[in-house]
């Protein structure tokens, strides 16, 4: 009988070097990506269109790369697809389910489909995931009437029936609502604990609350890498925020290094970061991951990446 | 507000090439649209482009295609709900009204173009270079307009209307689909209707409105009439119209436009019941399960997939319906099997299996084509197909599961049919249930070729990655290779899925045809297990949807026990394709069409310059035969005594072997010595060069041993005369002297392209040298006969003669026959495992009272209509005794045989007896003629007029032969049955000869000068001899007909032996207007010289 491989390897790690990928329309998806993903939550943070869902797909076996590599512990990603899936749990950005099935039918059905094909056991694997994310009354019930958030919390379950040793998790928060998401990050936040999960979104938050280590990307690009903690670290006492007229928005522009701008009770409120006290009316705040974001996508400041 | 929705659907589809797939995919139909709609049946006197042609052709294309109509129209609604837009457009400000109607009339006007293709099709297809400008009237574009607009818009706005109702409100894409079915079903529903006018207006396609409407017309006017638009055809259209509009007012009034609103609802109780619930944390350890990828678990795999797919497509109501409709479609299609004459036959199991094969193959074929498409993409449909993608699972593993799920599917229906056949079969009282026909009629027939199909489909489904484009291929596909086998490129190594299994039997099950069909059946799934893998390597598995892109990543995919099992599959397939070509090239020989009509060109332009050559008759034959029924070999040894009954010496004797590769001549040797000649050996024509010249009135023994053997199987059809159970074949196997007419090309059309002059069937009457014949290329005036035969333990062999002896030797049953009077050439050697039936008859007439044997060989539990039968060679005896002449022969026996031929046929004293025809007839005495007894008289018959006078091979041949028999046949079923009976059996003559005056093109001959038409020379005989019966009176006519046999019997009559000639009709109708009152004389003219109107009084 054959065990999954690396069972019993604790700490594994995604490599990914010099990641490319140019779709036949000339858009370049990846360019040159390269991560170290420890074991943990590792948040993927960008805009949509940024490439996040194609670095995932990548990962995911679901699409090839141009050059680069990805390794997981000793499995070659681009070339050992098998292997790896054997030890993949991936949860899609979207997906429906089989309206006429029961979510155990069809949970049984994926377990079948990933290997595990003892059936004792996988009643048994199949009940506990059914505990485990809440689905455990609504087991016999079509799929059809899932809601958003039960529906999120089926297809993390089927991620996990594989036992994986890396889990990909492509926007899973959108569209659900707060309760729900909260539901969904104390699920995940178990896991990281002895797996590599990738969480890509586009929400700040998300990242702030659950990973360890993160990488914003855009255009393909990774703009930035580290730990949130260590990021935010840098930023400190440098970001400074004011209130100001619509009009005078290209000025503030124009003298200082703006990082955010939004609307607070109607007004833009903008944040620059500054090494000095601009003065001017401006406050220090603390740095929110938030600002290091909107830095990375909308300007040209190089924060170093640590 | 809706022209804008119209505008929008219109842009929208304009975009799709959907559109254009569907148009020139009727267009290119259209293109061979009448030749397939009409293939193999003949069309008279009808142009290929003559109006009613043109209206069933369009009927029938739009009928078959509505499909593609379900497709346009349905998708309309359904496609706001498949990309979840209904919300965005149902706050819109439209009403709900606007909404419809614009989206029904964009589809319709989108369906309308796609549906011209079939107009424009079928005006080119005029142009198209192999229909014969003969066949064709001049092009008239305004019938096809008008046709189109009569036939196919009504049709078309009907289904139009039916599949945008039910799509809008199903919403479910399958349910779409299976409409095409349901209007079928209602078109099969029509044809069980028995009154015509209600069978016109109900048919949706009008195949059968057209035929009603222009019942009454001549073979002219139905050639160049243009069809009116009134009467039957204008209520059956606006029958379907009505209905149409009702079923969009339906729609209109069910339609809700709130049904967003409706599904929040639904979901808010989950959410409920689930909030309840979420309050109790869950801290639960998930076990780690052992993850297993070996053979065993891929095996696991595959049940749990198979058993998955299966279900799934179990839950769709759809199916249900296809279920439900086919066994309907049964009991109601049922009612008529196996008619012969118009008498039904026992429900027997594998008269209903061929019922149920033949009306449920449609509803395969849509199963197939569409859950084929659907299963394929069920993963994407549902958009969970990044998950599967993601997992370790095999893609192989996978697509053979759903193959194994669908292949399970068909199971089922065909388990539901076998129901429905039972019930059939219950209901109508018959209790013999044959599980095992029903099991191999389904499993062993349809599976296999639904499941080598279904390869098909999921191949192409996988390759193109396009539903609609691949459904759409499969059904390219399958009329493709139909086409291609129809054109004659039919071996069974190339012509997809190999030849149909051959009839079944119940006398000789499927013989020797079912290891062959086996093995050609395991070679081509051996091809579609590897389409499958293939298909598996190739298809989309993540987001890289490009075919190249696709085809280079495949090898990639291709695991090492997969390649393994790729290999040895392989390997297999090119052992077994060799197996089948050696068996089929090697062993055999393979003709192709070309090749054949070559050979036939070549051996007349070669040969013919032999055909009234002067050659002696055979005048005695004795054989020894022996029969392997189980190795399907024979061997016959014997000679012929040949006489020179010419004027002049024959140096050499031309011997003609049966061309089949088979047979072989081994020797052939003649007292005296010859010297062969080998230079037509191509032909199987031996010239013999005799040493000693045959003078006028000397014999010459003639040696021969001739062998048949099987070896291996051949491809297509193989010969069905020598069998294991029911083997049945003449002397005409056997050598025969000089030119053979009947390896001449007979068509026409081939016959000119290859230069050869035009050939009748029949010599004109006059004709010197035919009139010497009394069969074509006539060996004998008459022989003696005499033979050993031999078979299996087991079988019973019978030929003509008396039964000298019968013995039993090397485990081997024994028999010799002589005949003790001189009898025609014709004789029959039959070989089975019978049950008897014995009796006998004594000639009450004669001065000395004589026996004759009477005897029925059958088959085990064919009893219904021996006694019948048994009656009517007793009945018959009596009555042609008595008013012809003395039957000669002391015994008379009918042997069934096998249904792969559907007759009987008179040899002397013997008369074997398809299966089919009389022995299984389910006869009610008040509602049906009795056919087993009739058909019996008829054959008897012939033991007068062909055994006893024999007719020259000219015109009117057959009026001496068959429409004497009929007439002698009706005295004796007029003297045991009531007058009514013979009036029902007149009246379905009628039908007979109206059907084959249909089929005949060119000037119908009168009676007495009749050609090859059976619908002429039996049916309308029948009816015009019983008229002459009833105006001269039965004793008359069978004075006459005394007359004419005492005349001109072969052996001793009076006029026959002063003369070589054989009688002609002409001498016939001499006798018939001796017995003829002088005012009536003119009666003869107007029922056999001349082609008069039929009626039947």
């Amino acid at each position: 009988m054959f065990v999954s491989i690396n069972q019993k390897t604790n700490s594994m790690e995604l490599r990914i070097d010099n990641l490319s990928k140019t779709y036949s329309n000339g858009i370049k998806a990846l360019q040159n990506i390269s991560l170290d993903i420890p074991t943990g939550m590792f948040g993927l943070l960008g805009p949509n269109g940024a490439g996040k869902s194609t670095l995932m797909r990548t990962i995911a076996t679901l699409q090839e790369a141009d050059s680069g590599s990805i390794v997981l512990g000793d499995i070659d990603v681009l070339q050992q697809k098998n292997n790896l899936r054997r030890v993949l749990g991936y949860l899609p950005q979207q997906f429906g389910l089989y309206p006429k099935i029961s979510a155990e039918v069809l949970l049984n059905h994926f377990a079948v489909l990933k290997g595990i094909t003892h059936k004792n056991e996988r009643q048994e694997l199949v009940k506990a995931l059914l505990y485990k994310t809440n689905l455990y009354d609504v087991r016999q019930q079509n799929l059809k009437g899932f809601s958003g958030g039960m529906k999120q919390r089926f297809g993390i379950a089927q991620a996990l029936l594989n036992n994986p040793k890396l889990l990909i998790v492509d926007e899973p928060t959108a569209g659900l609502d707060p309760v729900e998401r909260n539901r969904f990050y104390n699920l995940l936040s178990e896991l990281g604990e002895k797996t590599v999960v990738i969480l890509s979104t586009h929400i700040v938050d998300d990242v702030k609350e659950l990973c360890t280590n993160m990488a914003i990307i855009n255009k393909g690009q990774v703009c930035l890498k580290g730990k949130p903690l260590e990021i935010l670290e840098s930023l400190k006492g440098r970001v400074y925020q004011k209130t100001i007229e619509k009009s005078e928005l290209n000025l503030y522009k124009e003298n200082y290094q703006v990082i955010s701008e939004r609307l607070f009770l109607g007004k833009p409120t903008i944040h620059i970061v500054s090494d000095t006290n601009p003065g001017d009316g401006f406050s220090l705040i603390n740095a929110e991951l938030e600002d290091v974001y909107f830095s990375e996508i909308f300007n040209n400041t190089k924060l170093k990446s640590i | 507000m809706w022209y804008t929705i119209f505008k929008f659907e219109i842009q929208y589809r304009i975009k799709r090439p959907d559109t254009y797939i569907f148009f020139l995919f009727l267009f290119l139909f259209s293109i061979v649209g009448v030749d397939f709609i009409f293939q193999g049946s003949d069309m008279g006197l009808m142009k290929k482009n003559s109006p009613i042609v043109i209206a069933k052709t369009m009927g029938a294309i739009t009928g078959i295609f509505m499909i593609l109509a379900s497709m346009i129209m349905g998708v309309s609604v359904l496609r706001d709900f498949k990309y979840n837009i209904e919300s965005l457009l149902f706050s819109a400000p439209i009403n709900k009204k606007d909404y419809l109607l614009g989206r029904f009339l964009g589809s319709f006007t989108v369906l309308l173009f796609a549906f011209t293709g079939i107009l424009f099709g079928m005006m080119l297809s005029e142009f198209m270079p192999w229909h014969n400008p003969e066949d064709l009237l001049g092009f008239n574009a305004f019938v096809y307009i008008k046709t189109f607009l009569m036939v196919t818009l009504p049709t078309l706005f009907f289904g139009a209307s039916l599949f945008f109702v039910t799509g809008a409100l199903s919403r479910n894409l399958v349910v779409v689909y299976t409409q095409g079915i349901i209007l079928f079903v209602i078109f099969m529903l029509t044809k069980a209707i028995t009154n015509e006018f209600w069978q016109a207006i109900l048919d949706p396609f009008s195949l059968t409105t057209t035929t009603f409407a222009t019942k009454s017309w001549s073979a002219l006017e139905k050639s160049t009439q243009e069809l009116p638009f009134v009467g039957t055809i204008l209520y059956n259209k606006l029958f379907w119209v009505s209905l149409g509009i009702l079923a969009l007012i339906y729609g209109y009034k069910k339609f809700n436009f709130n049904v967003v609103k409706e599904k929040q609802s639904k979901r808010k109780q989950v959410e409920k019941l689930v909030a309840k619930s979420t309050n109790v944390v869950s801290d639960i350890e998930i076990p780690v399960a052992t993850k297993q990828y070996e053979l065993l678990s891929k095996w696991n795999q595959l049940k749990q997939f198979s058993w998955f797919y299966f279900i799934s497509i179990c839950k769709q109501a759809s199916f249900w319906g296809i279920v439900i409709c086919g066994m309907i479609i049964i009991l109601i299609n049922s009612v008529n099997l196996g008619t012969v004459y118009g008498v039904d036959s026992y429900p027997a199991t594998y008269f209903i299996v061929e019922e149920l094969k033949e009306t449920s193959i449609y509803f395969f074929i849509i199963i197939l084509v569409f859950y084929s498409g659907e299963l394929v993409w069920k993963e994407r449909g549902a958009k969970l197909d990044l998950i599967y993608d993601a997992t370790p699972m095999s893609s192989f593993i996978k697509l053979l599961g759903k193959y194994i799920g669908l292949n399970v599917v068909y199971v089922v229906l065909m388990l539901a049919l076998i129901g429905s056949g039972i019930l059939f079969q219950t209901l109508s009282g018959y209790y013999i249930y044959e599980f095992q026909v029903y099991f191999f009629g389904f499993f062993l027939e349809i599976l296999p070729f639904l499941a080598l199909y279904t390869c098909i489909a999921f191949f192409i489904q996988s390759v193109v990655n396009h539903k609609f484009v691949g459904i759409m291929l499969v059904i390219v596909f399958f009329i493709a290779n139909v086409a291609l086998g129809l054109f004659g490129f039919d071996h069974d190594l190339y012509f997809f899925g190999g030849s149909a299994l051959g009839t079944y039997s119940d006398m000789n099950g499927y013989g020797h045809f079912l290891k062959p069909y086996l093995l050609i059946k395991s070679y081509w799934f051996l091809f579609g297990i590897l389409l499958l893998i293939i298909g598996s390597l190739v298809n989309v598995r993540g987001t890289e949807t490009n075919l190249i892109q696709r085809i280079r990543a495949s090898k990639n995919r291709l695991s090492k026990p997969l390649f393994k099992v790729a290999s040895m599959v392989f390997l297999v397939f090119i052992l077994m394709g060799s197996l089948i070509f050696y068996n089929t090239n090697i062993l055999n020989t393979y003709w192709t069409n070309t090749k054949a009509t070559k050979f036939r060109v070549a051996y007349e332009k070669e040969l013919k310059q032999f055909e009234y050559i002067p050659q002696p008759k055979i005048v005695d034959v004795n054989l020894k035969v022996e029969l392997y029924p189980s190795s399907r070999d024979y061997t016959a040894e014997g000679y012929y005594i040949l006489k020179n009954t010419n004027a002049q010496p024959i140096n050499e004797i031309h011997i003609q072997k049966l061309i089949e590769e088979n047979i072989t001549l081994d020797t052939v040797t003649f007292d005296g010595g010859a010297t062969e000649n080998n230079t037509y050996a191509t032909y199987d024509y031996t010239i013999y060069q005799l040493h000693s010249p045959l003078n006028p009135g000397d014999s010459i023994k003639m040696n021969f041993k001739q062998s048949f053997t099987t070896n291996g199987f051949e491809a297509g059809n193989s010969n069905a005369n020598i069998v294991e159970n029911g083997t049945f074949f003449n002397n005409k196997d056997f050598p025969t002297l000089g030119y053979n007419r009947k390896y001449e090309l007979s068509d026409r059309d081939e016959r000119s392209e290859y230069n050869l002059p035009e050939r009748t069937n029949r010599a004109n009457r006059n004709d010197p040298k035919e009139l010497d014949n009394a069969r074509s290329g006539s060996d004998s005036d008459g022989i003696h006969f005499e033979m050993v035969i031999g078979t299996e333990i087991d079988q019973t062999a019978l030929v003509p003669g008396n039964l000298l002896r019968e013995w039993t030797e090397n485990n081997r049953n024994y028999f010799h026959y002589k005949m003790e009077i001189p009898m025609i050439d014709f004789y029959s050697i039959v070989s089975a495992r019978y049950d008897i039936k014995k009796d006998k008859w004594i000639s009450k007439f004669d001065a000395i009272s004589k026996q004759v044997d009477l005897e029925i060989y059958y088959h085990k539990g064919h009893e219904y209509n021996i006694d019948r039968m048994m009656m009517a060679m007793k009945a018959s005896l009596d009555y042609y005794s008595t008013n012809f002449g003395p039957y000669q022969y002391e015994q008379l026996r009918i042997m069934e045989f096998p249904r792969y031929a559907q007759f009987a046929q008179s040899f002397p004293g013997t008369v074997p007896f398809s299966e089919s025809i009389g022995f299984v007839l389910d006869i009610d005495d008040e509602t049906d003629v009795d056919m087993a007894f009739y058909v019996t008289a008829h054959e008897i018959a012939h033991q007068w007029f062909a055994m006893q006078v024999e007719a020259a091979n000219v015109k009117g041949q057959y009026f001496i032969l068959e429409t004497l028999s009929q007439y002698a046949a009706i005295m004796v079923l007029k003297k045991h049955y009531p007058k009514e009976k013979i009036q029902q059996f007149l009246e379905l003559q009628l039908e007979k000869y109206k059907e084959g005056k249909l089929r005949e093109s060119g000037v119908e001959p009168t009676l007495a000068l009749v050609d090859n038409q059976d619908h002429i020379y039996y049916a309308k005989g029948a009816i015009n001899m019983f008229k002459f019966q009833e105006i001269i009176g039965e004793e008359k006519i069978n004075t006459a007909l005394k007359r004419f046999l005492g005349d001109w019997n072969t052996i001793n009559g009076k006029l026959k032996m002063q003369t070589d000639r054989y009688a002609t009709t002409l001498d016939l109708l001499g006798y018939f207007r001796e017995v003829t009152p002088s005012n009536l004389q003119h009666i003869i003219e107007e029922l056999f010289e001349s082609v008069g109107e039929l009626e039947v009084n």
